[in-house]
């Protein structure tokens, strides 16, 4: 019996040490910070602009401590993420998208008081491009004048706002936390809106972003 | 002079065929393995599961040779795949047997099972061959999965990000069952790593006991068809026609109201 444990017990625990790690722990390979994703001019007023952004993760040998200790670091590892970004529509139509009053003077660079962040906030869309279904990157396909994400693998469809429109996925599309700062910027942490599970209980999505 | 050469070389080779069978007995082992009757009617359908077997022999070559140069780290994956189908000296020929036999091999996969199911080779004694069957058939899978993330191209990328995703959706054990895979909790150096080991360690390795089995299995019983055993599960199929046959004369006997 004892001798059983010690033969199987450190080999299977060696191989799920992820599992032992996320789901019991509940540590995980992303790091917290916000990062920047782009500034509110860049939206245009009618359709949804996707903008690539990078985390760092520190999975496995990639980890910064470790790379630090062996001095051997040949490339900074992250995980890209597309993010899409658009102005709320009360319709689901990217025609019909209610950007705030101040957005149509807006140039690049501007910065914008706290009022108006907070406006922005309010009418903002910030998407995860990995569809709710399988996790393949959607794209905006514009059809008959109407536009909506069309997900290349299945065909799952999303409206402007990232809601359920049609195809297999189960839900809208996952929406980053997001905050609007005064530089006039975009920043989001690597969360989405999912309902939290218990680690080691019970289970949460998405599970692969 | 050449005649005298033929026949010592002749006489050292029986010699040396002698003290091997004596020691080993490696002749009277070859002979049973080789030797092996099959039947008459359709032989070329038996010639499936060697097929398979054939095409499981090649991966395993090529891949020995595939790891010569491929490097599974997330900066140098796609790289080292590169090299292999443009620099290295048959390079190409030695990639695309992997790749192309791989696909054959689903293919051969599935005639062989399809030719066992409808000719009824699974039925007694062999059912437990079936299972072996059908565990090898998992393990090729998984294989396929695992092998297809190697190439860290976008293809391989987001087949794989799939592949993980639908095993999200298990019961209960669907963050497991990603985290596992994933190495972590998101796609990243780890989820390369793992995939490696299970691709040319834990999988070929479970692999090879199996097909042991089937192969023991299959020898054991002999291939489904013969003569011998076709007669007899054609007389037996004929003499249950028969009964029902009677069984039909005597409810007419009774069911008089059919007739009127």
């Amino acid at each position: 019996m004892i001798t059983g444990a010690i033969l199987t017990i450190p080999p299977v625990a060696f191989i799920l040490t992820p599992i032992i790690k996320t789901d019991v722990l509940g540590d995980s390979d992303v790091s917290e910070q916000w990062v920047k994703v782009g500034h509110l001019s860049e939206i245009p007023k009618d359709e949804p602009k996707d903008f690539t952004i990078q985390f760092p993760i520190t999975q496995s040998y990639g980890s910064k401590g470790i790379q630090k200790e062996s001095g051997v670091s040949n490339s900074d590892y992250t995980v890209r993420n597309a993010v899409w970004m658009s102005w709320r529509s009360p319709t689901g139509k990217a025609q019909e998208s209610e950007p705030p009053s101040f957005a149509e003077s807006l140039k690049a660079g501007d910065s914008i008081s706290q009022s108006q962040s907070k406006e922005a906030e309010k009418k903002l869309n910030v998407l995860s491009s990995s569809c709710a279904h399988l996790g393949c990157p959607v794209r905006w396909l514009i059809t008959e004048g109407e536009g909506e994400f069309l997900c290349p693998c299945h065909g799952g469809l999303y409206d402007s706002n990232g809601d359920y429109v049609g195809g297999p996925p189960p839900r809208g599309m996952y929406r980053y936390t997001y905050e609007v700062r005064q530089d006039g910027n975009v920043y989001v942490k690597h969360e989405f809106n999912i309902k939290p599970g218990i680690p080691g209980i019970s289970t949460q999505q998405p599970y692969v972003i | 002079m050449i005649g005298r050469i033929r026949t010592q070389t002749s006489e050292a080779s029986k010699l040396i065929v002698d003290w091997m069978e004596h020691r080993t007995g490696i002749v009277t082992m070859l002979e049973h393995f080789l030797y092996e009757p099959v039947p008459k009617r359709g032989a070329w359908i038996y010639t499936l599961g060697s097929a398979v077997l054939g095409l499981i022999s090649l991966q395993f070559l090529t891949g020995i040779l595939l790891l010569f140069y491929y490097v599974p780290t997330t900066t140098e994956a796609w790289n080292s795949v590169y090299y292999i189908m443009n620099d290295a000296v048959f390079g190409q020929l030695i990639r695309g047997l992997h790749y192309w036999s791989a696909n054959f091999l689903m293919a051969a996969i599935g005639l062989h099972m399809a030719q066992v199911f409808f000719s009824g080779g699974y039925k007694a004694p062999r059912e437990l061959n079936w299972l072996v069957g059908v565990i090898l058939l998992l393990l090729v899978v998984g294989l396929s999965f695992t092998g297809y993330l190697l190439r860290w191209d976008q293809d391989g990328f987001w087949a794989s990000v799939v592949g993980i995703k639908i095993g999200s959706y298990s019961p209960f054990v669907g963050s497991y069952i990603t985290h596992f895979l994933l190495g972590g909790d998101v796609i990243g150096p780890a989820t390369l790593s793992r995939f490696f080991a299970i691709h040319v360690w834990l999988l070929p390795a479970t692999i090879a006991p199996f097909i042991g089995i089937h192969l023991y299995l299959l020898r054991r019983h002999g291939v489904f068809g013969s003569d011998f055993e076709y007669t007899e599960r054609l007389t037996k199929l004929h003499e249950q026609q028969r009964l029902e046959e009677y069984a039909g004369y005597e409810l007419d006997e009774d069911g008089q109201s059919d007739r009127e």
